[in-house]
């Protein structure tokens, strides 16, 4: 993590198995072995209706007039979200939401995490974003609960047993260990990225009572009171956060190096050679570089810098994980000022 | 006598007269840790003496606090809180923190400095997903807690799904409670059961149980708030902003309390508990928590035994003094501190331990301009010049001065009063305003004056101002502003008939 904000952390010895604090960033990020866990409300990408079975149902309400206190023309929309869900980041290997209403994964997603800055605001003036403050994700989207789980326990479907109730959690090495009780028995649930798929994260489901605990059928063994398991998706979605209006009016390095940092490139690009999530990106410009699956080393002009940030899946560098880096839709001036940035580090600072 | 107990005996003499507020009280500026966005949504001292600060986006820190206020060594205790608003370390290694959704702990089971385990402990309300729903709390002294569970904005949105039970009447209005026992307080005993306790409020930002055992709490300044109100908390009562009541088992079901109370005052009137004392909202714009002065006289023993209410919005801290008459509480709001370097947001605040200093987190983000971060007032001895407190008597008030009384003339008091009826309408004016005179003045004693008033009556806020006052050596008098609700006057039946 290279940006100024992180580096001026560096200076500050934190107890070893704490967390990164949280900054002004609005793009924080965990790692694979310091993962970050946020209670927030995070956005609803679509779940379906029936996926909602223990929550309230909101409705439109008529428009209010404060200073006559009564009802005018019109009416309120409720947004969509989840009101009390835990976002759990591993860095780009991995994101999840566990909606402590359901008790359940309710999606997971790969490449980044949530973009605060609708909520937290910016750091100056520091206001949310008025009707649209729900945080939004950032990255590749791959798995959305269904609304009947595919876990079985003693034979019936967990989303069958009823009253999901929220314990709390353990940091197990720092990696969030869920417990809930759901018809009349206690679980535990721990979340891990799985690096040797793409879109993919394992799951282990434990109870300390003397039951089946299945998936994809009813039948089980009592003995196994436990089910790990991996589960891969597919793209669903791509995300990139809350989309930002950087004012860039021309072409130029420094308004690359204000989009590499505002757009959360510096969260995973150092540009002095370090190592991050993912490759420093100093002297990558006209360097021959290779690629995954292939023998023939590339070119790192323009047009693959290019590709890298509008298409980071046609070319993997070697030795990253592919989907770790979302696709960037911006316009072709910050595009064009991207590369100008990145050609001007070349050689390092 | 040994020559330096003469020094000392003299220092006091000498300071007795009359100091500066500013030398009897130091601010400092304390520096969270760089870089950490310094939005203090709880602070409490464990009795371990670790100060922990909860920010509002989600880490708890901790430091042992020392003198210098650049160089306090914060380290994060644990994380992840959703807009934690309130916080209270009930054993070393232990802390429980409300956010939007529950009263989590979180505790450091192998000793390492960082809490690895996270319980729920309450969270019997509900959580729309509007930005406004933010929650705090405090001891009640008897290993149970209040809990304040703040409305929703009509700033902001619903979702879809909520969390808990969604009611359409609850969501009407400007603030709303469109979920379960939002604008409550609610009660946690020491075995875990949740009690409602007290409806009605918009945004009790602070709750605070003293050591007489007494609850109090402000309330955000708003629609049905016409100004500050600083309410003594009863099982049972009504404070006066509706919405909270869909969320009462003895509301009818079929009833909007909005647009009921809105069409007949008179029966909110009769339902609703009044605040003990009334704070202008040029006094005051938006209570945060109280606290008590301490009684040994370790923050001064001039102030000792009196609140604190700190204004979110204003660089200031206001000093509230209660009695009882008749068996209701009442009584005198005016400044402790008022600017002096102080920041806006003022938000929570704790004593250390050794009742000295007083720590004030400070927070507006999401609210208003940013206004953040965390100051230290500390007491450095001496005795301000100013009134410490105004007690009622049955034909005015009584005012007792932290040194000899001034120079003081009839003229030298100016006094009215006024009355506020909550309504829908966010904010409010003074009603019934009138000027009083001062028509007798007596010593009681070498402190105390009394005053006696024309037109004294019951159930008013009476505005007493001392504009040029001087101590005998010219210092200033350190607030010249007071304000004192009346509910009822000593051994008098009179009722003044206005909608108070
Ligand atoms: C969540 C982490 C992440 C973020 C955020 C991210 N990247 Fe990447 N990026 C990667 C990883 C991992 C790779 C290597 C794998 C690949 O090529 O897809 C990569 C590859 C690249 C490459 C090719 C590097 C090489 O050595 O071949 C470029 C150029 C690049 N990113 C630019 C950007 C820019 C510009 C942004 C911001 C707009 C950005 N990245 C945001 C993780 C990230």
């Amino acid at each position: 993590m290279k940006n100024p904000a992180h580096a001026l952390f560096l200076l500050f010895a934190l107890p070893i198995s704490a967390g990164e604090p949280i900054t002004y960033d609005n793009l924080p990020l965990g790692s694979e072995s310091k993962p970050l866990l946020l209670s927030t409300y995070m956005p609803d990408p679509g779940l379906d209706e029936a996926y909602f079975a223990h929550h309230g149902k909101s409705a439109k309400s008529p428009k209010y007039n404060p200073g006559t206190g009564k009802d005018i023309p019109g009416e309120y929309d409720p947004i969509k979200g989840l009101p009390a869900s835990l976002g759990v980041s591993f860095g780009p290997a991995l994101s999840y939401a566990f909606d402590t209403v359901e008790c359940r994964i309710a999606y997971a997603w790969q490449g980044g995490f949530l973009d605060m800055y609708p909520y937290w605001g910016d750091p100056v003036r520091g206001s949310r974003q008025s009707y649209d403050y729900v945080p939004q994700l950032v990255g590749i989207l791959f798995h959305k609960a269904n609304p009947m789980s595919e876990i079985f326990v003693d034979g019936k479907r967990l989303t069958d047993l009823d009253h999901p109730k929220f314990v709390g959690y353990n940091l197990e090495n720092g990696t969030p260990a869920f417990l809930f009780s759901r018809g009349g028995h206690e679980f535990k649930l721990k979340v891990t990225p799985n690096t040797k798929t793409p879109l993919s994260f394992s799951f282990t489901l434990s109870s300390p009572d003397k039951i089946a605990i299945t998936y994809d059928t009813p039948n089980g063994d009592r003995t196994t009171n436990t089910l790990t398991r991996t589960v891969t998706g597919t793209a669903l979605g791509n995300f990139q956060g809350f989309p930002r209006d950087m004012k860039i009016k021309e072409a130029s390095v420094a308004n690359g190096r204000k989009l590499f940092d505002g757009l959360g490139c510096s969260a995973c690009h150092s540009v002095d050679g370090s190592l991050g999530h993912g490759p420093s990106l100093a002297g990558l410009y006209g360097s021959k570089r290779p690629i995954e699956g292939t023998q023939e080393l590339v070119h790192a002009d323009e047009a693959y810098i290019l590709e890298s940030i509008k298409n980071p899946g046609a070319k993997t560098a070697k030795g990253f994980p592919p989907n770790y880096m979302p696709p960037y839709i911006l316009k072709d001036l910050e595009y064009q000022s991207l590369v100008l940035y990145i050609k001007s580090v070349a050689k390092g600072q | 006598m040994k020559l330096s107990s003469i020094l000392t005996l003299l220092a006091v003499v000498a300071t007795a007269s009359a100091d500066d507020y500013t030398k009897c009280y130091q601010l400092d500026d304390i520096a969270l840790p760089n870089g950490v966005p310094p939005e203090v949504g709880g602070l409490t001292f464990s009795s371990d003496g670790w100060l922990y600060v909860c920010l509002r986006r989600s880490d708890v820190f901790r430091a042992k606090p020392g003198e210098d206020p650049k160089a306090f060594d914060w380290k994060l205790f644990a994380s992840g809180f959703h807009n934690g608003c309130g916080i209270y370390s009930p054993e070393p290694g232990k802390i429980l923190v409300t956010q939007m959704s529950d009263l989590t702990s979180a505790t450091d089971t192998d000793g390492d400095g960082v809490a690895d385990q996270y319980r729920i402990v309450a969270d019997d309300w509900g959580l729309s997903g509007n930005y406004h729903e933010t929650n705090t709390f405090c001891p009640d002294g008897k290993g149970g807690y209040f809990l304040a569970i703040g409305t929703a904005s009509h700033n902001g949105s619903v979702f879809e799904h909520t969390k808990g039970e969604y009611s359409v009447f609850g969501r009407r209005g400007r603030n709303f409670s469109s979920v379960k026992n939002r604008g409550w307080i609610l009660h946690l005993d020491k075995n875990g059961v949740i009690t409602p306790w007290a409806s009605g409020f918009r945004m009790a930002n602070g709750i605070y149980t003293d050591p007489d055992g007494e609850t109090w709490s402000g309330d955000n300044q708003g629609d049905w708030k016409p100004v500050t109100p600083f309410y003594h908390i009863e099982k049972g009562n009504f404070y006066g902003h509706p919405s909270s009541l869909v969320w009462d088992k003895n509301w009818p079901k079929d009833k909007d309390p909005l647009l009921t109370y809105r069409n007949d005052l008179d029966a909110y009137n009769k339902h609703r508990t009044e605040a003990a004392v009334l704070v202008p909202y040029t006094v005051c714009r938006s209570a945060s928590e109280p606290i008590m002065i301490p009684r040994n006289g370790s923050f001064g023993a001039h102030y000792a035994g009196q609140y604190i209410l700190p204004d979110n919005n204003g660089t200031r801290l206001c000093r509230i003094m209660v009695e009882k008459v008749d068996g209701v509480y009442q009584g005198m709001v005016t400044y402790l501190q008022n600017g002096g370097g102080l920041r806006s947001g003022n938000n929570r605040v704790a004593f250390s331990p050794d009742g000295k200093s007083l720590y004030v987190g400070q927070t507006v983000r999401g609210w208003g301009a940013p206004a953040e971060g965390l100051q230290r007032i500390t007491y450095k001895g001496g005795t301000p010049f100013d009134i410490s407190t105004i007690h009622i008597t049955p034909d005015g008030f009584r005012l007792t001065f932290t040194g000899d009384i001034p120079d003081l003339s009839a003229n030298s008091f100016q006094v009215s009063s006024a009355t506020y009826q909550p309504t829908w309408v966010y904010g409010g004016v003074a009603q019934n305003k009138q000027k009083h005179s001062v028509n007798k003045l007596a010593k009681t004693d070498e402190h105390t004056v009394a005053i006696s008033i024309t037109d004294f009556v019951p159930e008013k806020v009476y505005e007493i101002k001392l504009p040029d006052l001087k101590a005998a050596d010219g210092s200033l008098l350190n607030n010249n502003i007071f304000h004192y609700t009346v509910h009822k006057i000593p051994g008098a039946s009179k009722r003044s008939g206005l909608p108070f």
